[in-house]
């Protein structure tokens, strides 16, 4: 990208996706997660932390991809989309996976 | 790739200074406390008898003020006059020479039975001499925070910069190396004699290279110790299985999850620590106590666990035994780490570095230091790509940039230096001592930006501003002045600190004398620059930089 050729509304548009998307993915992912290994017979603390230490590389390449993408309507969809999705399965299946450990 | 390096660098830049700078003095933040309180100047001690000592004193403790006013807010109105205590706890490491005490109250939260509010004590753990809180332990309770949530508080705020800085990090290392292919040479790469802009780029390269893993696991291992702030899913979604687990977990432990409401004795501690301590022995592992918490007080469910203080492992504290509290019998002994509480425990020490090993500790702290030169370079590189161009625009970005730049490397550093000046100039005894000191730091600070800001007009005219010299001889006074207000407010002199092998006060008079000099040999250097500038100018229009890869 070169300083001079970029819109403002690209710009935050990028920044938005990037910082906010980026972390409702992650939600969605370390909630979805940490519900499907508990389901699996994990302890939950365990599961957590498995998922945390993911968490944040995982926001680092989606972050990445927020600026490098060509198509930005689509990233949006990928990221608001897989975090509502994954956020909605985590809360489906909360109550139903039973914690053993 | 480059614009996302270039402006994330630059605006979150400044927040990763003060990250990595005041991490980096965090490494000895006890030895800053024990040069900032004099009356704590004495050997680190071992966790001293609960039986005898610490028993009357955790009785002592009442709610923190503060915590008091969070906890009203918690509940939407007032607290019952008599809180419970229900948990005592202790905290210490092998550079601790004085001893952080605990007590968590009961507040009686309808919407959380589990809610308390904390009050602490410091004491001296040779004879139970309470500290008094006036004093400011300015390397554990200023700079340490600083480091991790630039000390604002208010709805942790400062920690969500910071966690936002933080992975500006780990994208600027990711985005710094896609947009440099030749990494490899760029590691021996440094011409201190070529043009500023050369020199400058080269030395963020080398930096930013060199120590690549250091940051990149700092930055990460940080976030992942902040997960439950960034990412609170125990305490919102996922509540219900949080406590159901703990229910399980408890029950699987044989460690009550709640009290009995039944009263009882707690047994002697003293006698647990020695069988906690006996079968560290027999894993042939150092014995010294870290942590010791007291849970459900007073209860006959009550149950004491004794972590060990892991100076000889990264991981920070480890090998938790539990007893029973009205008899003393063991409940349950932890047994190794699965492998991912294993990663995160050790990820955990890698980063607060609570382990014996002077030279490692200071290796750390040169990588958080050459952190700061990478960002600070970063700045530099900014402003000096731009300034010819902005000064042709009339545009007064670099400015501002530059400015700030000044007050987030030089202004900041100035403000660590006079906050230790204010700790030796203030009058003992004065009320409220640490307040004052923690305003003088930010008053520092806000005149350094202010300074720099006021001075900063030359750069609009693609020159150096002056104010990059004025603050280092600021910082060299201040730095210089503090060792020597050391000596004369306590008598510590290096000669005599040096001499009773006291590295913990010598280290920091050393420091403060070595960052004196640097700063006054930077700020000589400066001045030549700032003579040199008009010549300097003409050759850069002259000769066209060659070999410089797309930047920013």
């Amino acid at each position: 990208m070169q300083e001079a050729q970029i819109k403002p509304q690209v710009v935050v548009s990028r920044i938005a996706l990037g910082v906010l998307g980026g972390w409702a993915f992650v939600w969605g992912f370390v909630t979805l997660g940490t519900v499907l290994l508990v389901g699996a017979g994990v302890g939950y603390h365990e599961a957590l932390n498995a998922a945390y230490l993911l968490a944040f590389l995982l926001y680092l390449t989606v972050f990445c991809w927020a600026f490098v993408t060509r198509d930005l309507p689509r990233a949006w969809l990928i990221l608001a989309g897989g975090a509502a999705l994954m956020t909605s399965a985590a809360w489906l299946l909360r109550d139903i996976v039973e914690v053993t450990g | 790739m480059t614009w996302l390096h270039t402006w994330f660098g630059l605006v979150l830049g400044y927040v990763l200074m003060a990250a990595f700078f005041f991490g980096s003095l965090s490494v000895f933040d006890r030895e800053i406390d024990a040069w900032a309180i004099p009356e704590t100047r004495f050997a680190p001690q071992v966790m001293p008898s609960y039986d005898t000592m610490l028993k009357p004193i955790f009785e002592k403790i009442t709610p923190d003020e503060d915590g008091l006013k969070l906890a009203r807010e918690r509940v939407g109105g007032t607290l019952p006059d008599v809180m419970k205590p229900v948990t005592y706890s202790a905290y210490t490491t092998h550079r601790d020479p004085i001893l952080d005490l605990y007590t968590a109250f009961d507040i009686k939260n309808p919407k959380d039975p589990h809610d308390v509010v904390f009050g602490h004590l410091t004491i001296d753990p040779r004879d139970g001499r309470v500290l008094s809180h006036d004093q400011l332990k300015i390397g554990s309770e200023f700079f340490y925070p600083m480091h991790y949530s630039l000390t604002l508080e208010w709805k942790e705020i400062g920690y969500w910069i910071v966690g936002l800085a933080a992975l500006s990090m780990l994208v600027a290392l990711v985005s710094g190396v896609v947009m440099h292919r030749k990494i490899f040479r760029e590691m021996f790469t440094f011409r201190p004699k070529k043009k500023l802009r050369r020199s400058v780029l080269d030395l963020h390269n080398l930096t930013g290279v060199v120590a690549l893993p250091f940051h990149f696991v700092f930055a990460l291992s940080g976030l992942i110790i902040f997960a439950g702030i960034y990412f609170p899913v125990s305490e919102t979604m996922l509540r219900p299985m949080h406590d159901k687990h703990e229910v399980i977990e408890a029950a699987e432990l044989g460690l009550p999850h709640d009290a009995a409401g039944i009263p009882a004795k707690l047994a002697s501690v003293d006698a647990m620590v020695a069988e906690a301590q006996r079968r560290w022995a027999a894993r042939d592992m150092p014995g010294d106590v870290g942590f010791l918490v007291v849970s459900h007080l007073g209860d006959i469910n009550s149950y004491v666990s004794i972590y060990r203080a892991g100076k000889d492992q990264v991981t920070q504290v480890g090998q938790g035994i539990h007893f029973a509290g009205p008899t003393g019998e063991v409940l349950h002994e932890e047994a190794a780490p699965t492998a991912v509480s294993g990663v995160m425990d050790f990820l955990t020490g890698l980063h607060l570095q609570h382990f014996e090993h002077w030279l490692l500790r200071w290796f750390y702290v040169l990588g958080g230091l050459s952190g700061c030169i990478c960002i600070a370079t970063g700045f530099l590189f900014f402003v000096e790509k731009r300034k010819r161009q902005h000064a042709a625009q009339g545009s007064s970005i670099v400015r501002w940039a530059d400015a700030l730049a000044v007050a987030s490397v030089t202004g900041m550093v100035a403000a660590a230096c006079a906050i230790l000046v204010a700790n030796r100039a203030l009058p003992e005894g004065l009320a409220a001592r640490g307040d004052w000191e923690k305003a003088i730091f930010w008053m520092a600070w806000l005149v350094m930006l202010g300074h720099a800001t006021w001075r900063s007009a030359p750069v609009a005219q693609a020159r150096i501003s002056p104010a990059w010299r004025e603050q280092c001889y600021a910082i060299a006074a201040l730095a210089a002045s503090a060792a020597v207000l050391n000596w004369t407010s306590t008598g510590d002199h290096l000669i005599k600190t040096i001499g009773a092998g006291d590295w913990a006060i010598a280290g920091v008079d050393l420091s403060l004398l070595g960052a004196a000099a640097l700063a006054f040999y930077a700020a000589r250097h400066l001045a030549k620059r700032e003579r040199n500038a008009p010549a300097e100018q003409k050759t850069d229009r002259a000769q066209p930089l060659q070999e410089e890869p797309v930047h920013g």
